[in-house]
């Protein structure tokens, strides 16, 4: 859940992070309802909803998966073919 | 499964016809400029742009922080003739230099171009000078502007308004139409409602920026990019279509992040006096590059891959020896090109003052080929003419292009070759229902399915090819794979299915990105040398061989085929420090 919007605090009739979002991620298609985070999984990490909600509604949530990323940066170093002795990373 | 409302409404969507004398793709800075550049000499124009409001839309949405200038101020350094004179240096060797030569003299005219549309190019921090100019990117002079901009792309998006340009937003262009070997307009529907557009237009200007989501990253999410995820090479895609050739596409970008977010933040870093080092605390990059952690950032990521390849990876980011001081203004900085990255290092529980974090190799991505005043992207002449007559390009989708500044510049000079064009030319015929009918079913084909292959599938598979076939070290073997791979997974277009409006957009961005990885492998085949650090590094060729390199890998579609040629750069091939200038009439 990448984009938190607190519905307390969010002010009715307000569209600024559903028009500023360049994802077109967040969505507030009615005024009295508060915004929805329709597309999380396409969010940018931007920032953009949260700098820009006037009342700061929007806080950003990194997952673990960035906060405490276990990839190895080896696994995105390019594979080999197979049947290619000759193949090598450098 | 494709929601039920979405395939009812699809096919009864209806068809807008909008005429105008120039149809933008693209509401960024180029987009923008260019539609107040055709507004000066009479020309009428309609943008289309996927963001929500141009006030707010493209790279720098929510903000930039520095601008290439010249202003001439008394320096040898700032005048357009020296800065032209090291284009070929920066661009080692391989740029159009008449197209770079319009951008650069282009460059003092704009600053105060801008600053009349209310740009500000003060710096808060400095309020003694009238300008804070500093030397960065391997420029050969201070020509970088220090500036608060996070209105910068609000007064242009203001200016375009008052221009009574017709502006379509949420709008995605997904296809140009052709005529007689020229265009006639663009195919653009509502992301949120589904409404088809036909822009009917005498000239095309492509604005679409750069291609991301075309590599792995470490955090394995997609849209964790470097640069906008958004923007995904629709441009690039669409005028490979109809016959437009792209140039420099081999050259890739990619930048050092923080393990697990791929984020801006590497020149504050660097600049700031960040040390790298390797797993056994060696300080590696002055091996790789006299500058060391000032250098490139082409070089700065080929030290890091070589270390990895090396085995002494992981690769950490040391602060620890900077005074607390310097600590702070360097978190103070961190905000401004990316507003989150502060809360990621406080989520991260990070002190950068007590220990080093990890880093890692970015996505692999086209931006701007690896150095300013080169681009990868569609080939345009110093008046951004493509090969294809009626159909412009500028900013990072094209072939020459320097971040904000080249954008401005060049989007403006496009507004103004793309007007004179339209303005001789006769008008094209409306479409027929028929045409109209087809149009429609076409673009909404992805609804139209129960089940398919989702635009996140399509896509892992180009980035797995990206990444692991072409990749930061490339071979000929490997690209071949990797071009016959991608060759192959356009076949696979056909089975995308969307949900809604929004996915048909993933959709078209998904094709897009295919068909610019495909460019990219064929492209990186025929440039058999080593050039721009990372940017293509061959092991198979490790040199630089300036007898077949410096010139312009061109690719064009050709049946289902690309096929590459190459063209010379117009820099004379004895001379790469110093080159004869033309001055070019700024328009």
């Amino acid at each position: 859940m990448p984009i938190l919007i607190d519905e307390n605090t969010c002010v009715d009739g307000c569209t600024i992070c559903d028009f500023f979002c360049p994802g077109d991620i967040i969505y507030r298609e009615a005024k009295d309802e508060p915004p929805v985070v329709k597309y999380q999984d396409e969010c940018w990490y931007c920032g953009a909803c949260v700098i820009h909600c006037p009342v700061d509604a929007v806080s950003i949530i990194f997952p673990p998966e960035m906060l405490d990323c276990q990839t190895d940066v080896m696994s995105l170093m390019g594979v080999s073919l197979p049947d290619d002795p000759d193949d090598q990373e450098d | 499964m494709t929601s039920l409302a979405a395939r009812m409404r699809a096919p009864t969507q209806k068809f807008q016809t909008i005429e105008t004398d120039i149809a933008i793709i693209g509401g960024g800075v180029a987009g923008c400029l260019a539609a107040l550049g055709a507004a000066e000499i009479g020309a009428k124009v309609v943008i289309c742009e996927k963001g929500g409001i141009i006030e707010r839309s493209g790279s720098v949405a929510a903000g930039v922080d520095h601008y290439i200038a010249i202003l001439e101020e008394g320096p040898e350094w700032d005048t357009p003739e020296y800065l032209l004179r090291h284009i070929p240096a920066v661009t080692e060797g391989v740029t159009d230099i008449e197209a770079a030569g319009r951008l650069v003299y282009g460059l003092k005219p704009m600053v105060h171009y801008l600053e009349n549309l209310g740009v500000d190019f003060h710096d808060p921090e400095n309020d003694d000078v009238p300008y804070y100019r500093h030397r960065a990117f391997g420029l050969p002079g201070q020509y970088h502007i220090n500036f608060d901009g996070h209105d910068f792309k609000r007064s242009i998006g203001h200016a375009v308004r008052k221009t009574g340009a017709k502006v379509l937003e949420r709008v995605m262009v997904t296809e140009i139409l052709m005529e007689d070997g020229r265009p006639k307009g663009v195919v653009a529907f509502h992301i949120r409602h589904g409404a088809v557009y036909f822009v009917l237009a005498r000239a095309i200007i492509v604005a679409t920026g750069d291609a991301n989501r075309l590599g792995r990253n470490a955090s394995g999410f997609p849209f964790d990019s470097w640069h906008m995820p958004y923007n995904t090479g629709d441009g690039h895609a669409m005028s490979l279509r109809v016959g437009a050739k792209l140039g420099n596409m081999e050259f890739t970008d990619c930048t050092l992040t923080p393990k697990g977010y791929s984020t801006q933040g590497l020149n504050a870093f660097m600049g700031g006096g960040a040390r790298l080092i390797n797993a056994l605390g060696e300080q590696f990059m002055p091996k790789y590059s006299p500058n060391a952690e000032r250098a490139k950032r082409a070089d700065l990521v080929n030290g890091v891959v070589s270390e990895i390849l090396a085995g002494r990876g992981p690769i950490y980011c040391d602060c620890t020896h900077l005074p607390e001081p310097d600590i702070r203004r360097l978190e103070r900085t961190l905000g401004v090109d990316r507003p989150a990255l502060p809360d990621f290092f406080a989520q991260k529980k990070i002190d950068l003052a007590k220990e080093p974090f990890e880093i890692s190799v970015g996505e692999i991505a086209i931006v701007r080929a690896g150095a300013l005043f080169r681009g990868s992207g569609v080939d345009i002449d110093a008046d951004c003419n493509s090969n294809i007559p009626g159909l412009f390009a500028a900013g990072d989708c094209s072939s020459v292009n320097a971040a904000v500044a080249g954008a401005s510049v060049m989007g403006h000079v496009a507004g103004i070759s793309a007007g004179r064009y339209a303005l001789s030319q006769s008008r094209p015929k409306p479409l027929s229902a028929d045409e109209q009918e087809r149009i429609r079913e076409t673009l909404y084909q992805p609804l139209q399915k129960e089940q398919g292959l989702k635009f996140h599938q399509f896509e892992d598979e180009v980035r797995s090819i990206v990444t692991g076939l072409i990749g930061y070290r490339r071979d000929e073997r490997r690209l071949r794979e990797a071009l016959r791979r991608l060759n192959a997974l356009r076949l696979r277009e056909a089975e995308l299915v969307a949900e809604d409006y929004h996915g048909v957009m993933r959709v078209n961005e998904a094709r897009s990105i295919r068909t610019v990885a495909e460019a990219l492998a064929a492209s990186a085949i025929e440039r058999r040398e080593t050039r721009g650090g990372a940017a293509h590094f061959r092991v198979d060729y490790p040199e630089k061989d300036d007898d077949t390199g410096l010139r312009i890998t061109l690719v064009e579609q050709v049946g289902d085929e690309l096929q590459v040629s190459s063209r010379p750069t117009g820099i004379p091939s004895t001379v790469l420090s110093e080159v004869p200038v033309k001055k070019k009439e700024e328009a």
